[in-house]
């Protein structure tokens, strides 16, 4: 059930990738171009002597004007009254020929320098209809280069009706842009809760990839709309390559959170070393430093995700999964659709951990209340529980009837017992004088029931200091119950107080015949209470050790520093 | 009557001592207080006694082995106890009688008489508590088809036909079981369900004979009350 939601969310977004990046039956074919450097208007002809004409040259320095030259078969004629159009990717600035005819022009060739940098990268022209019966044709690119004269080519050519042409772009940008919106909101949305508690690092983690992944949609589709000089290529690459950086550094900081293994923080700095290597080092050609940055990002978090699984980890065999559908999303389809299908697909995931996470939190915190009642309770009934209850109204009976004066006494150290438990009864913590204020009353009752000589000695108290309510009680319940007295009835208890800078610590020491414990099996229910009082008021920065000593018991219990 | 008693609260074990002392009188052969759990075992083993007096929470820990033993012993046992919820757990395994603290003199008197009459019937033992070598072994009453006293001791017969030996004798077992069980007659104690029909034999002998067919005479003092009673 748990694991339902969450999968169709997956399949409703890959859903929405795919159907936003597929690709209809190819009209034309495309031939190898070739080129030649000069400039002169004949070279736009359909029929040319291309002789003088040769392969990709490296590099056109100066902002000088070529040509290119490439075939392209028509495989079929489009429909009456609708015409083809082109949809092209080229460095530079350049006008369009086909078969001889200008159809478009992108910026000034030949005249960059003088004027400027103007028009785009991505252009889209439409060819005459008249034009583009089936048969061989050909385009004619006359191109500068001022700004990166050694990009030379035609990176992308796409031949199609003009109208979904342009169509087709939207609709995909558009899906994307939702898709986009979603992270900012989620991004927003975990900011907010990281404001709301400072320590989740976790949800401030989760929202900076999610507002990251937003920025990188954007600057990826932002070109469909928004003209781009191809002098500004570069740095809308890298600001894609920054983005991916961030991306890919904290997807698995947020994984070796939530899946922990051992030398973290070393391989976390290792693995940031590897990625600021290949983003610095490797920067020649953007998409392989993307994607080497992506695949190195995978193999890590597949490693922490394997070690979470293999540790039995709640959630890791869900991100497992998302990152080998990742790799199958890889093979089937474009590196960019499974870039941003394989990040979506891991915040995704991401997002699932955070909700199970919020969960175990809920379920945490109705845990602590339920507890917190419960150890109220039981400071409550330590007066009431039979054993303390019946005993001490029998002994009570017993100097009633034989010594009224002290019965009286008796009743008067009972009655202050229990003022002083009502007292702490809604407190968590409670001045340590009180505390001992209580361990001394209930010596006093001890006295008259048990009639042994109980000594009460403190030392080193810091008055100001606080404590659980009724743990020492609780050690001094258990030093009189298991011990028998010395020679001249006696039984010592000392308390002392110790601190530095990491731990302040209670030493409590019963000067005693120790009774032997026949079972041992089972942690007895005062120290229980005490270890829970503890976790309530110092979560886990506490220490609770208990064991025999020659000369009686020694209990100690040590509250870091830094927990209060 | 020798008397222990076992408890580690000062106070409350004076006061049984005081009390018991009036209670029991000139009857008082002796009267030991022990106030460790261990202290109580090695007496009892080394001891003749009549009557244990028990608190089951000794020193925080549960009295319930040294319960077990203690009721396998000859003696009679009355718990006292502050918690009164052990009560149903301690009458089954056969105590006199449970005292819950804290008790006045009558409260403890009545508990004297038990073992003195039979006038408050015990049918809550569910369990008698039979010592084979160095352990304790829990025969449920259900089991027990009828027992023959030998001397200070007993003989259960059970059902399955096995025969078990109890520390206790006739009268104390006779205590703990009835009114299910009768006394049948001098040496016997039966469990009045498993008897099938009473017949009378040549010699004005009456016996009983039981669901398995064993037969058991039927003391002639007896017979009146047991007719009257059961037939």
């Amino acid at each position: 059930m748990n694991s339902k939601l969450p999968s169709c969310l997956l399949l409703t977004f890959i859903l929405v990738l795919t159907t936003s990046c597929s690709s209809d039956n190819a009209v034309f074919e495309r031939h190898a171009s070739i080129y030649r450097v000069g400039d002169q208007l004949e070279w736009a002809a359909k029929e040319l002597n291309e002789e003088q004409w040769h392969r990709r040259p490296k590099l056109v320095p100066d902002g000088k004007v070529f040509w290119s030259r490439t075939k392209i078969d028509i495989l079929k004629a489009p429909e009456p009254l609708h015409p083809y159009g082109i949809h092209l990717h080229v460095y530079g600035e350049y006008e369009v020929f086909w078969d001889g005819v200008l159809i478009g022009k992108n910026g000034n060739p030949g005249r960059e320098e003088e004027l400027g940098p103007a028009g785009k990268m991505w252009t889209t022209h439409s060819i005459p209809e008249h034009l583009t019966e089936e048969g061989t044709h050909v385009l004619a690119i006359r191109t500068s280069l001022y700004y990166f004269s050694n990009h030379l080519g035609i990176a992308e050519l796409d031949i199609n009706y003009y109208d979904d042409l342009l169509t087709d772009r939207l609709v995909s940008t558009s899906f994307m842009h939702i898709l986009a919106g979603a992270f900012l909101i989620v991004s927003f949305y975990y900011f907010f809760l990281f404001l709301g508690d400072k320590k989740e690092y976790r949800t401030l983690i989760f929202s900076i990839s999610c507002f990251l992944f937003f920025i990188l949609i954007m600057t990826e589709f932002i070109k469909t709309y928004v003209p781009i000089h191809y002098a500004l290529h570069r740095d809308r690459l890298e600001i894609i390559g920054i983005l991916m950086f961030g991306i890919s550094y904290l997807i698995p900081l947020y994984l070796s959170l939530e899946f922990p293994y051992p030398r973290k923080k070393l391989l976390l700095i290792i693995y940031a070393v590897v990625l600021l290597f290949i983003y610095l080092f490797q920067y020649d050609y953007f998409v392989f430093t993307a994607r080497k940055m992506a695949l190195t990002m995978w193999i890590f978090s597949l490693g922490i995700i394997v070690f979470g699984v293999y540790k039995k980890m709640r959630g890791a065999l869900l991100v497992l999964m998302t990152l080998l559908l990742c790799v199958l999303i890889y093979f089937f389809t474009s590196y960019e659709v499974s870039l941003f299908a394989g990040f979506g697909l891991i915040l995704l995931s991401i997002l699932y951990l955070l909700s199970l996470r919020i969960k175990s939190q809920r379920l945490a915190y109705e845990t602590s209340l339920v507890q917190s009642t419960r150890l109220k309770l039981e400071l409550v009934k330590k007066n009431i529980q039979p054993h303390f209850l019946m005993n001490t109204l029998t002994s009570l009976i017993d100097w009633v009837e034989e010594a009224p004066r002290k019965g009286a006494l008796f009743i008067e150290a009972l009655a202050k017992e229990f003022d002083l438990i009502n007292q702490m009864e809604d407190q968590t913590l409670i001045p340590i004088a009180q505390e001992i204020a209580l361990c001394r009353t209930h010596l006093e009752i001890m006295k008259y029931r048990k009639e042994i000589d109980y000594i009460w000695e403190d030392e080193g108290i810091d008055p100001e200091q606080k404590i659980p309510p009724a743990i020492l009680h609780t050690l001094l319940e258990n030093g009189i119950t298991h011990s028998l007295p010395l020679k001249g009835n006696r039984i010592r208890f000392k308390l002392i107080y110790e601190s530095n800078e990491d731990f302040r610590s209670y030493t409590f020491l019963t000067f005693a015949k120790i009774v032997k414990r026949s079972s041992n099996k089972e942690e007895g229910t005062g120290l229980k209470y005490i270890k829970a009082r503890l976790e309530e008021s110092y979560k886990s920065n506490w220490e609770l050790s208990s064991a025999p000593t020659d000369q009686g018991w020694k209990s100690v219990v040590k509250i870091n520093q830094k927990a209060i | 009557m020798r008397i222990l008693i076992v408890e580690d609260e000062a106070r409350v074990a004076k006061r049984v001592e005081r009390l018991t002392r009036e209670i029991v009188g000139n009857d008082l052969k002796s009267l030991t207080h022990i106030n460790t759990l261990q202290e109580a075992l090695t007496f009892i083993e080394g001891n003749e006694l009549d009557l244990v007096l028990l608190d089951l929470n000794l020193n925080g820990e549960n009295g319930f082995d040294l319960l077990k033993t203690v009721v396998s012993e000859s003696f009679h046992t009355i718990v006292i106890s502050a918690y009164k919820d052990q009560a149903i757990t301690a009458f089954e395994y056969g105590v006199l009688d449970f005292v819950p603290k804290p008790f006045n003199r009558d409260r403890l008197e009545r508990a004297f008489n038990r073992s003195k009459t039979k006038e408050e019937p015990n049918a809550q033992t569910k369990y008698l508590a039979i010592k084979k070598r160095q352990r304790i072994k829990l025969v449920p009453v259900e089991e027990v088809n009828y027992i023959k006293g030998a001397g200070a001791y007993s003989e259960l017969f059970l059902m399955d036909g096995a025969k078990e030996l109890h520390d206790k004798s006739l009268e104390k077992l006779e205590q703990l079981l009835s009114p299910s069980f009768e006394r049948i007659h001098k040496s016997y104690l039966v469990k009045m369900s498993e008897v099938r029909e009473i017949s009378v034999q040549s010699g004005s002998k009456y016996m009983a004979e039981l669901q398995n067919g064993i037969m058991i005479p039927i003391g002639r003092t007896k017979y009146k009350d047991i007719r009257a009673k059961w037939f």
